[in-house]
């Protein structure tokens, strides 16, 4: 079953032409994590959300929306 | 065209697994190769003439020092919250099944009125921690493919 929670960080790195790794590595994570936050398949910690938003220099909701029709 | 396919992320067989991942398939593999020995044994020569016990644990002191040597190798090896998390369902499950196993085993002797020897009790306790480690590593590896 897919996360409610959906994101926009293929976008916003694309935007910026940042790889998956550059983006692990600004994060402090791997890149098979980063890969699976953006196929919706793992749900980051707060703070790994707040981490990604500040690389990105957007607010937390312009990288994360809740999908209340996807809700458990 | 390397730029574009890092952009979109291309994967390869290997950079799909993480550095945790690769090594779980490898003692999955290890503990495979000694179990298909231990089978074959078990068939091929009497009791206690296999060597299963020391080599699961030369196979068990082997990979964590190979884990130790390839993180050192390897600089700076990035362990994150999912790696924890996923480690935290194997362990679940693992103490899971020693705590049943244990149990069963609790039930099995009061029941049976006493210990048949102090042999069997060890093999059996044996073959628990080998259950449990594998369930651990195969529930694992399930966690790390479905992104836990």
């Amino acid at each position: 079953m897919s996360s409610p929670i959906r994101n926009t960080i293929r976008d916003l790195r694309g935007a910026r032409s940042m790889t998956q790794q550059e983006l692990a590595d600004l994060i402090g994570m791997t890149r098979q994590t980063v890969n699976a936050i953006e196929g919706d398949k793992y749900s980051p910690s707060l703070e790994a959300a707040f981490r990604i938003a500040d690389v990105f220099g957007v607010p937390l909701e312009v990288v994360f929306q809740y999908d209340r029709g996807k809700r458990k | 065209m390397s730029f574009v396919s890092n952009i979109f992320d291309m994967e390869t067989l290997m950079s799909r697994f993480s550095f945790q991942e690769k090594m779980l398939w490898a003692q999955l593999l290890g503990l495979a190769a000694v179990v298909v020995f231990y089978a074959h044994y078990l068939v091929h020569a009497g009791p206690g003439h296999h060597y299963f016990h020391a080599l699961l644990i030369a196979v068990i002191f082997f990979f964590a020092s190979m884990q130790m040597v390839l993180r050192r190798g390897s600089g700076n090896v990035v362990e994150d919250e999912r790696d924890e998390s996923i480690t935290a369902i194997g362990i679940w499950w693992s103490n899971m099944i020693l705590w049943i196993g244990l149990v069963a085993i609790l039930v099995m002797y009061w029941d049976n009125g006493g210990v048949h020897s102090v042999g069997a009790l060890i093999g059996t306790i044996f073959h628990l921690l080998v259950l449990a480690g594998t369930v651990r590593i195969i529930r694992e590896l399930v966690a790390y493919r479905m992104a836990a």
